[in-house]
This record gives C-alpha cells, sequence and structure tokens, in this order.
C-alpha cells in the first residue's frame, strides 16, 4: 500500500506542477513575442482615431478585464484570479460573447468526438500489432507496412479522403457540421439521428490515423516480450501456447497505457485540425476561427483548455496503470 | 563503420524508405531544372483547372492544317456532347411521353440516341413540362442534328477602317492541327490551383520547403535534446534533476498547444518558413533528450568511459570520443523521427492558418490550407489537395521506414 | 548398480541461425543418471551445457532443432514423441527445467498461485483452485518458502527468493528427473546456499528422483553433485565420480580446468573457467579431428585429423573420457609438469 501512495503522491504533485507550468506559459509566451498580442491590443486602443467606437470598446474591456496597462506581475495575478473565477474574458470575434461560454458549448463535442476515437484507435492498433506479433511470416508482412503507410497518413489528410470518398462522391454521410445545419441542438430522436451519422467520418478518420502507429509500437513490444525469459521458461513446463499468448500480451498492453499517456498530447494536435476539415463544432474548429478572426483571447483559452484537458487524461492513465500493472508498485518499491 | 551501413542497407524496410526518399529528392533537383520557373507564378485567370494538356485556341486556328476523315469522329464528338446531365434529361423525356426505357443504358450513346431519334417530337407537350423546359430539349436536338451535319466555322477579323467583318479563314469537321506545330502547348499533368499557378511545379517546390522546414526543426530538436540528454545524464545530480523537471513537464504540455502559442504570438510578418522550423524544433526536443539522457546513463560507467576519466580526458573529449558513438545511431534515429514530425507540424500549423508568411514559397501546409479554403475538396478539384496528402505521407512514410529498418539492425531483439 | 532413470544417447541438436547456418551445439552426447544421483555438467561458456540442458526436455522451438538420438526417462524413450504430448505428459511431471535466468523467469504481472493453477492444470485440467493452494501452500513450506510468496507477484520477490519460487514450481509436479541450469549463478552467497541446500532437500525428500546440474563453477559441483562430466564444445570430454574428476583428472582440457582451481571447499565460489588460452572452435564447423587440439599443450599432428574415441578405463569401466593418448600416458605427462 505504501508503494501506491508513494506513486499516486508523485503523480498528483506532478499533475499540480505540470499545470502551473502550463498556466504560466500560456500567459508568458505570448508576452514575449515580437509581435505580442496583448501590446498589439493596448496598441489598437491608442489609435483610436481610425477605428470604430464599436471596436475601440471591445479592446478597453479587455484592457480593464485583464489589466494590460498594468505591470506584468499585476496582469498574471489578475489572469490566475481570472481563470479561478472561470472567466477567461470576452471574445473579440464574438462581442460580448463571453470566452467562456464559447468553450464550453464547444468542449463537449470535442470530448465526445476524440477520446471515443483515440480510444477505439489504441484498441483496435494494439489488437492488429499483437496479431502480427505472434502470426508473423505473411500477416506481418503484408500488416506492418500497411500499418507503417497508415500512420503516416496526416489527421486531416485521412479526414479530408473519407470526406471526399463518403460525403462528395458516394453522398452516404454528411458533408461536414455536428449535426445538420437546419436543426436546432435538442433531445428529438431525429437530432441525435443527425448526429450521430454527422459524427461517423470525424471519428473513423481519428481512428484509422491512430490505429497505424499503436499497431506498429504494440508490434514491437509484443516481440519483444515473446523472447522473455519467462515465455521460454513456461513452455518448458508444458503449458500451452495459447496461455503464454495471454501472458505476453498483458504485458505488452501495459505499457502501451502509459505510451498512450505520452501520446495523446501529438494525438490530440492531428485530431483538431480533423475536427477543422469537418466544421465539426468542437475546439479545433473554434480555434481555426479564433485565428482567423485574430480573436485573442480565445486563441488563449482554447489553448490552455486543451493543455487542460490533455494533462488530466495524462494524470488519469498514470493512475489507471499504477493500478493494472504490479511492476509499478514493485518500482516505487524499490525506488 | 563499414559493416554497419552494410548490414543497415540489408534491411529490405531501411532500403525501400531509403528508395522513396531519394526518389522524392531527386524529383526536387531535376524537376525545377527542366522545368524552370517560378512556382507561385498565377499562369492561369480561373481557378482550378483539370490536369490535362491545353492547347493555345488561338495558335491552333493559325496552324496549318491536314485533313483526315476518322470514320468516328462524329461519335466521339458526339460522346463528349452528351453530358450526362443531358443523358439523364433525354430519359426523362422518355418517361414524361410514357416510353418504356426498359434495358436502356444511358452510356450506350448509340442506343440512346437512335431511341431519341425515333421518338422525339418538338411539337409533344408533355404534361406539367414547363415550356423552359421544352427550350431545353428543342437546343439538345438541335445540337445533336449539327454533329451528323457538313457544318464549317468560319473565322472572320473585323476591319478596323470598315467595321465590318471580313473572313480569314475556315475550319471544317476534317480539318487537324499538329500538336507540335501548335506554337503554346501546355502540359499541366496535376492542373492548376485556386490561384492558377502550375499545381505540380508548385508541389515540387513546396515539397523542398517542407523537407528543409523538417530538416531544420529536427537539426534544431535533435540539437537541444542531445545537448540536455548528455548533460543530463553525463553530469547528473543537481544539473539531471533541473532538465528532466523541465524534460517532463515540457514532455505533458502538449507541444502543439505552445507551437499554436509561439506562432500566433510572433504574428505573420516576422513568420518565415525559418522562424516555423525553429519554432517547431524548439517545442519537440523532449523525446530526444529523454532517450539520449537513458543511453547516457548507462554508457556512464562502462569500463572504457571510466579509463577515459582516470586519463584525465576533459568532459568534451570524454563526450565526443567515449558516449557519442554510442549513441549516434539513436541520435540518428531520433533526428529521422523528427524531421518527419516537423513537416507534419508545418502542414497542421498552416491548416489552422498559422503557417509561414504566404508570399515567398509554397509549402505542403499552405497548399494543403489553399486547398480547403478554396473547397477544392467539395468542388471535385482533387488535384489540388490529394498530391500533397500523398506527398507527405510518402516522405514521412520514407523516413518511417527507413527508422524501422535502423531500429532492427541496431535493437537486435527486434529482428525478423 | 542402480535403476537408470535418465538414458541419453547420442544425442544431437542445433542451432539453425537467421543466416539459415547450422550450429551444431550438442553433437553425439550420451549419459546416464540412476535413480537418486546427481549428475554435474561442467565448461566453458558456449561449450553447449546450456543447449545440453534445453534438449533434453524433449521440447523443440526455434531456433533450437532436434537431429538425432534418445532421450529415455525412467524406460519411456521421448524424443520421437509428438511435441504436444510431450508437453501434456512429460514435461513438468517426467522431466523440469529450472532456468539460468530466474530474475526473468516468472511473469512479472501474474501472481505466483495463478502461474502454479496454469502449470498444475496443464496436467490435471480439472484440478480446483482450494486444491492447488493447499498442495502448493505445503510444498512450499515444505521446502522453507512462506505461504504469503503465492500472492504475490513476480516483482515483489527478491533475487533469491524469485530462485527459490522458481525451483518450488518447477518440481511441484515431483518430476522424475530435474535439469538445473546454473540456479545459483548470479546470486549473492547467502541466496547460494539457500538455493544449493533447497536442491539437496528436493533430493532427500524424494521430491525428484534425479538432477542434472549445470555451472560453471566447478567446486560447486564438487559439493552437489556425485558424478561430474566436462563437456567442451558440444561433446562430453570427460566423465567420472566427482572426487575423481576434481582430484584425478585424465583429459587434458579437464586437467587444465582443475589445475585452475584450488581444492575447492564448500561455498568458495569458483574461479572461473578461462584459465586455459584460447578460445572454443566455431561450432558451424566443427573440426574434424580433436576439437580440443588447438589449444591442448600435448597435441600431436594426428590429432587434428583423426576421429577420436571415447575410452573406458577404471573399475566396471566406469570412467570415459576422449583423447588420442592412454591414461598412462597422459599420467606420465601430467607429471612432469
Amino acid at each position: 500500500m505504501k508503494g501506491y501512495r508513494k506513486y499516486f503522491g508523485k503523480k498528483i504533485a506532478w499533475f499540480l506542477i505540470t499545470l502551473v507550468a502550463a498556466v504560466i506559459l500560456n500567459f508568458v509566451l505570448p508576452r514575449l513575442m515580437p509581435a505580442d498580442p496583448v501590446s498589439a491590443i493596448t496598441g489598437k486602443m491608442a489609435q483610436g482615431m481610425t477605428d470604430a467606437s464599436a471596436v475601440q470598446e471591445i479592446y478597453k474591456r479587455y484592457e480593464a478585464e485583464f489589466g494590460t496597462n498594468k505591470p506584468m506581475v499585476t496582469q498574471f495575478l489578475i489572469f490566475v484570479k481570472n481563470l479561478f473565477k472561470g472567466d477567461l474574458g470576452t471574445s473579440f470575434s464574438q462581442y460580448p460573447r463571453k470566452v467562456s461560454d464559447i468553450i464550453s458549448s464547444a468542449i463537449g463535442w470535442t470530448i465526445a468526438l476524440q477520446l471515443p476515437a483515440i480510444l477505439v484507435g489504441w484498441l483496435l492498433g494494439n489488437l492488429l500489432g499483437a496479431l502480427a506479433a505472434y502470426i508473423r511470416k505473411g500477416f506481418d508482412k503484408v500488416l506492418l507496412p500497411v500499418s507503417l503507410f497508415l500512420s503516416n497518413v496526416p489527421a486531416f489528410g485521412m479526414a479530408v479522403t473519407l470526406l471526399v470518398l463518403f460525403a462528395v462522391n458516394w453522398k452516404i454521410a454528411p458533408i461536414g457540421g455536428g449535426y445538420a445545419f437546419d436543426m436546432i441542438p435538442n433531445f428529438s430522436w431525429r437530432f441525435i439521428k443527425s448526429v450521430i451519422s454527422h459524427y461517423q467520418l470525424p471519428f473513423w478518420s481519428i481512428v484509422l490515423v491512430s490505429i497505424g502507429g499503436q499497431a506498429v509500437g504494440m508490434r514491437s513490444m509484443s516481440i519483444y516480450e515473446l523472447n522473455a525469459d519467462y515465455v521460454k521458461y513456461a513452455r518448458f513446463l508444458g503449458i500451452k501456447d495459447r496461455k503464454i499468448v495471454g501472458y505476453v500480451f498483458r504485458n505488452a498492453m501495459l505499457p502501451q497505457v502509459t505510451g498512450l499517456a505520452l501520446s495523446i498530447g501529438t494525438m490530440i494536435g492531428g485530431a483538431l485540425v480533423a475536427e477543422i476539415i469537418f466544421s465539426y463544432p468542437g475546439l479545433g474548429s473554434t480555434m481555426y476561427s479564433a485565428v482567423t478572426a485574430a480573436d485573442y483571447p480565445l486563441i488563449s483559452a482554447t489553448t490552455l483548455i486543451i493543455t487542460f484537458m490533455v494533462l488530466v487524461v495524462t494524470f488519469l492513465l498514470d493512475i489507471i496503470y499504477g493500478f493494472i500493472d504490479p511492476r509499478v508498485k514493485a518500482a516505487q518499491f524499490d525506488a | 563503420m563499414k559493416n554497419t551501413l552494410r548490414q543497415v542497407f540489408h534491411s529490405s524496410k531501411f532500403v525501400v524508405g531509403f528508395v522513396i526518399f531519394v526518389a522524392i529528392l531527386l524529383t526536387m533537383f531535376i524537376y525545377p531544372l527542366v522545368n524552370p520557373g517560378n512556382p507561385l507564378q498565377m499562369i492561369g485567370v480561373g481557378t482550378f483547372a483539370k490536369p490535362g494538356t491545353y492547347v493555345s485556341l488561338y495558335d491552333a486556328t493559325k496552324t496549318n492544317t491536314e485533313t483526315f476523315r476518322l470514320p468516328d469522329a462524329d461519335e466521339k464528338r458526339l460522346v463528349k456532347l452528351l453530358t450526362d446531365a443531358d443523358r439523364v434529361a433525354m430519359v426523362e423525356w422518355f418517361d414524361a411521353m410514357g416510353i418504356s426505357v426498359e434495358g436502356l443504358d444511358i452510356s450506350d450513346t448509340d442506343a440512346l440516341l437512335d431511341m431519341w431519334k425515333a421518338n422525339y417530337d418538338p411539337a409533344a407537350k408533355p404534361k406539367g413540362m414547363t415550356q423552359a423546359k421544352r427550350n431545353f430539349y428543342k437546343r439538345l436536338n438541335n445540337s445533336i442534328a449539327e454533329i451528323g451535319a457538313a457544318e464549317t466555322l468560319i473565322i472572320t477579323e473585323k476591319n478596323e477602317e470598315t467595321g465590318e467583318l471580313e473572313e480569314q479563314g475556315k475550319i471544317t469537321k476534317t480539318d487537324y492541327v499538329n500538336t507540335s506545330a501548335v506554337a503554346n502547348v501546355k502540359t499541366l499533368p496535376l492542373g492548376t490551383d485556386n490561384f492558377g499557378r502550375d499545381v505540380l511545379k508548385e508541389l515540387i517546390s513546396a515539397a523542398g520547403t517542407s523537407l528543409l522546414i523538417g530538416l531544420l526543426a529536427g537539426a534544431v530538436a535533435t540539437l537541444v535534446g542531445l545537448t540536455l540528454g548528455l548533460l543530463s545524464g553525463y553530469v547528473g545530480g543537481v544539473v539531471d534533476d533541473i532538465i528532466m523537471f523541465i524534460t517532463n513537464i515540457f514532455t505533458v504540455i502538449p507541444g502543439f498547444v505552445l507551437l499554436i502559442l509561439i506562432s500566433y504570438s510572433i504574428g505573420q510578418e516576422q513568420r518565415g518558413a525559418t522562424v516555423v522550423a525553429l519554432v517547431i524544433g524548439l517545442t519537440s526536443w523532449t523525446w530526444t533528450t529523454r532517450s539520449v539522457r537513458s543511453q547516457v546513463i548507462s554508457l556512464r560507467n562502462r569500463d572504457h568511459v571510466n579509463l577515459s576519466k582516470l586519463s584525465g580526458h576533459n568532459l568534451v573529449r570524454i563526450i565526443v570520443t567515449d558516449i557519442l558513438p554510442y549513441i549516434a545511431s539513436y541520435v540518428v534515429m531520433a533526428f529521422i523521427l523528427q524531421v518527419s514530425s516537423g513537416i507534419l507540424a508545418e502542414a497542421q500549423l498552416s491548416l489552422l492558418g498559422l503557417g509561414p508568411r504566404t508570399t515567398e514559397v509554397p509549402t505542403l501546409g499552405l497548399m494543403m490550407n489553399w486547398a480547403m479554403l478554396y473547397s477544392a475538396h467539395t468542388n471535385g478539384s482533387w488535384w489540388a489537395y490529394f498530391p500533397v496528402i500523398l506527398t507527405i505521407t510518402l516522405i514521412s512514410f520514407s523516413l518511417n521506414l527507413m527508422n524501422t529498418g535502423l531500429d532492427q539492425v541496431f535493437n537486435p531483439t527486434l529482428r525478423d | 548398480m542402480g535403476k537408470k532413470i535418465l538414458e541419453v544417447r547420442n544425442l544431437k541438436t542445433k542451432y539453425i541461425t537467421r543466416f539459415h547456418e547450422d550450429v551444431f551445439a550438442v553433437d553425439g552426447v550420451s549419459f546416464d543418471i540412476e535413480e537418486g544421483k546427481s549428475l554435474g555438467v561442467a565448461g566453458e561458456s558456449g561449450c553447449g551445457k546450456s543447449t545440453l540442458a534445453l534438449s533434453m526436455m524433449g521440447y523443440y522451438f526455434p531456433p533450437l532443432h532436434y537431429i538425432s538420438g534418445d532421450i529415455i526417462i525412467d524406460g519411456k524413450n521421448i524424443s520421437g514423441m509428438d511435441p504436444d504430448a510431450v508437453r501434456k505428459n512429460i514435461l513438468g511431471t517426467e522431466i523440469a527445467y529450472i532456468p539460468q535466468a530466474a530474475m526473468n523467469a516468472l511473469n512479472p504481472t501474474q501472481r505466483i498461485i495463478r502461474f502454479v493453477e496454469d502449470v498444475i492444470r496443464v496436467h490435471e485440467p480439472g484440478a480446483s483452485k482450494k486444491d492447488i493452494r493447499e498442495r502448493a501452500t505445503q510444498r512450499f513450506a515444505e521446502l522453507g518458502l512462506p505461504a504469503s510468496v503465492l500472492d504475490k507477484h513476480a516483482v515483489e520477490l527478491s533475487g533469491g527468493m524469485k530462485q527459490r519460487t522458481v525451483i518450488a514450481i518447477s518440481t511441484i509436479l515431483s518430476p522424475k528427473v530435474l535439469i538445473a541450469d546454473e540456479p545459483s549463478s548470479a546470486l549473492d552467497v547467502t541466496s547460494q546456499k539457500m538455493v544449493i541446500k533447497m536442491m539437496r532437500e528436493l533430493m532427500e525428500k524424494g521430491y525428484i528422483k534425479s538432477m542434472l546440474f549445470i555451472t560453471h563453477e566447478l567446486p560447486l559441483l564438487y559439493n552437489v553433485t556425485d558424478d561430474i562430466m566436462v563437456m567442451y564444445a558440444g561433446q562430453i570430454v570427460e566423465k567420472g565420480t566427482a572426487k575423481e574428476m576434481v582430484f584425478d583428472p585424465t583429459h587434458p582440457y579437464s586437467h587444465g580446468l582443475m589445475g585452475s582451481i584450488l581444492v575447492p571447499e564448500e561455498g568458495t565460489r569458483g574461479a572461473k573457467l578461462t584459465a586455459i588460452p584460447g578460445t572454443p572452435p566455431n561450432l558451424k564447423k566443427p573440426p574434424q579431428g580433436c576439437r580440443f587440439a588447438e589449444r591442448c599443450k600435448y597435441a600431436r599432428p594426428e590429432c587434428r585429423y583423426t576421429g577420436i574415441p571415447e575410452r573406458f578405463f577404471g573399475e566396471n569401466d566406469s570412467r570415459m573420457y576422449r583423447c588420442l593418448m592412454g591414461v598412462d600416458e597422459l599420467k606420465e605427462v601430467y607429471s612432469h609438469e
């Protein structure tokens, strides 16, 4: 039990530290850059002559909310205080909507799309990788190059390909959006059906892209495990190959949980871009429209929220891993 | 060294990856020599011209003709003339007139036409058909009839003085010109993009730029990662703690997010291809740091390193002669992966609208971004985006294949 | 003479490398072990002694392949048997194996009891969990292992504990022959002693009827086993009782080996058998003549070309060696050193 407590304590501490670091980076990085958006905002205020008064109003409000004319440290404190209140400022492009309001309407879509897609991709990829490692020979010869190729198709490429094939050419799927454009979100059966049909292409494009990489990783891991000493020993005790394969896959699969935790940050980048292709109403599209409209408060908030989501998922995966892999407990006792 | 190289080239995966990569590289170098010019030049006025060979109509009319009587010329004209929509419309006419179309294949031009000639009646007024629709059928019928006629086109020129049209020449259906005799013929294997630019030329130039971005990003990431990893692993102690603390933080905070933040804040003006590459490199060094560090730690107490320490060699020399050679293969592999993820990162950034400045050089990401902005994917202009996706995939695939091949050579447990 | 539990006749096996080359690692090995006896195998690393251990299981998987020869356990020849029959009826009950690297011999993510269940159920598919736990607890207790081990994962056990657990699991079905491949090397002295004690107990309590003990540490063999044979380049070069082999070695190779160690005392960690200059021959193309000729101080030109017969001497011809020179001739040569 002591080992576990130490492990979880360490993980929680790390989660908090990285969270603080992420918030600081999110605040500091833009302000360190040459064309610093924050001072650009203050700058735009000064040249009020050319700006329409409504625009000036928007910037004034930003200045008041974030105290951009005050020293950096004060600004940071205001930023953190606002964060705790859940206040991420007011959007420039969708004025006077609050950023937190825009984000909360997008975040559900992103989570509902990406979490299942990445998990399904991970699961299918691991199964295929394990099969390739076990069967080797012909299956492996075909599967490995195909997986490698698939894993190198960029997420947006897969998204465009699926979109063109299924939505444009064969017209068996909608072209984009989270639901039919003529509907208002509600809990009717018709709406849910529309959501499901709009869900398919983005979902499968993310799944297909993540399968390849996972399969390749799992294959190497399984081959490594198949050569382990315990496999040989179990064989010499007369244990059936099928049972031994069970040992091997469990052992190879467990580190893949950590692998997922480590790669989720990279995967989410591709998946967000895939959202843009499908105009899926999630954070990816939000970020895209924010960038296009030079809506700094929205960009800053979106990046922060995405980082936060990745940190939480990584943390949860680490915790789950600690429970399911006894090697972790042992390592903590050793340390 | 020689032996290692031979082993590497024995790996079929490495060789396949290497061949694809070299083929791409060669294309990048040779194509601009064969077909020089600015890849961003807008040669077309409209958007998305289809791939194919374009013949200057003006020049063609001024070119000497030969007469050929090709037996299937009319038929071919008909096939081109009757679009799919026309054919469907013809079937609609039959339906409206209550004529059975059982067994009719609309792609069979002869059968369709026979049936049309037998049944069409300009005077008929099918129930519920508008006047406009009836006129459409009349026009369609006329153009079908014209194909068979020995019609001649007359080229006229306006006389500046009298303002009258004067006949300059005739074009009959049996006139042919040799394409090599026409002054201006342009082949666009991949058509043009939304700005009317030659996609193939642009693509090859873009692949070069993207590869350079990848190489620069990879070099920066590898250099930073290698330096930090060596310091952390070899020096140990507080240095190790600090470096690993920072590395661990940047491992969990997604690099893509940092990339977006920084790229946006740098601003469109400062964001040249080089700057983008540097930023990508500076946000993706954590993997290299981790793997170099663990390698160095396992090397740190080997006999040959201890011997070198006892001999009083300095840090730099020990690292260069006793450590680097042993981790070189890992560093090379990490570099290859960084290059491919750098190319991908540029593409994703550009799709978000945060890519390099658009005025100087094309990159694969920018091409993709333009294609998407101008809805190439929904209007059927596959040539504007599909070759881009394929190029990114192939570059990345070839690099990863090489990497897998190297991995199998240097990690024997993975061998087949 | 006691009843023969194990007879190995002219066993030949090979490895096939990934470049499709044959490596003849066990090349015509014959010996037998009587009930209640233990036999030690000594030799440098790479001499084929570990391969001999693997080859005797009658259960081959790549890269190891069977060529010819017989392995007879208690009158039953297992070498020609169908691999699945060997797996079901021989492994674990007739012949059992203790691997060299006990550190990694147990699946790290499985509880010991689960593995014991898997092992027992190979032979008794219907055995209940309760029954298995009772049997395991009892056997572990008799071998001095705490019952708490059963509910742990391998990663939670220390090195010595892991090795003892492996030994207990290997012998849980009371096999007739136990093959131990360097069970005590890579352990600290205390753990090593415990392992040796355990091996003796196994014999004394009758959980195993005979044992083949492989090691590169000669003093250990002198203390543990009744007989010793010395292996070189895939063949047995000499065989005799432990005492004879240590104090009166005949073959020049054994002579060199024994000469390289001091008088053994119990528990002494032996000098490694590297005192003879030179390296063993390449087993992809074994030499025509004597395999040791290249390194032999007393080699004559004909040694390199002539096939070397096995020679027997001593009481009931109980001792064997493989050399062109006669026993007296060799004694004569050694006395001049």
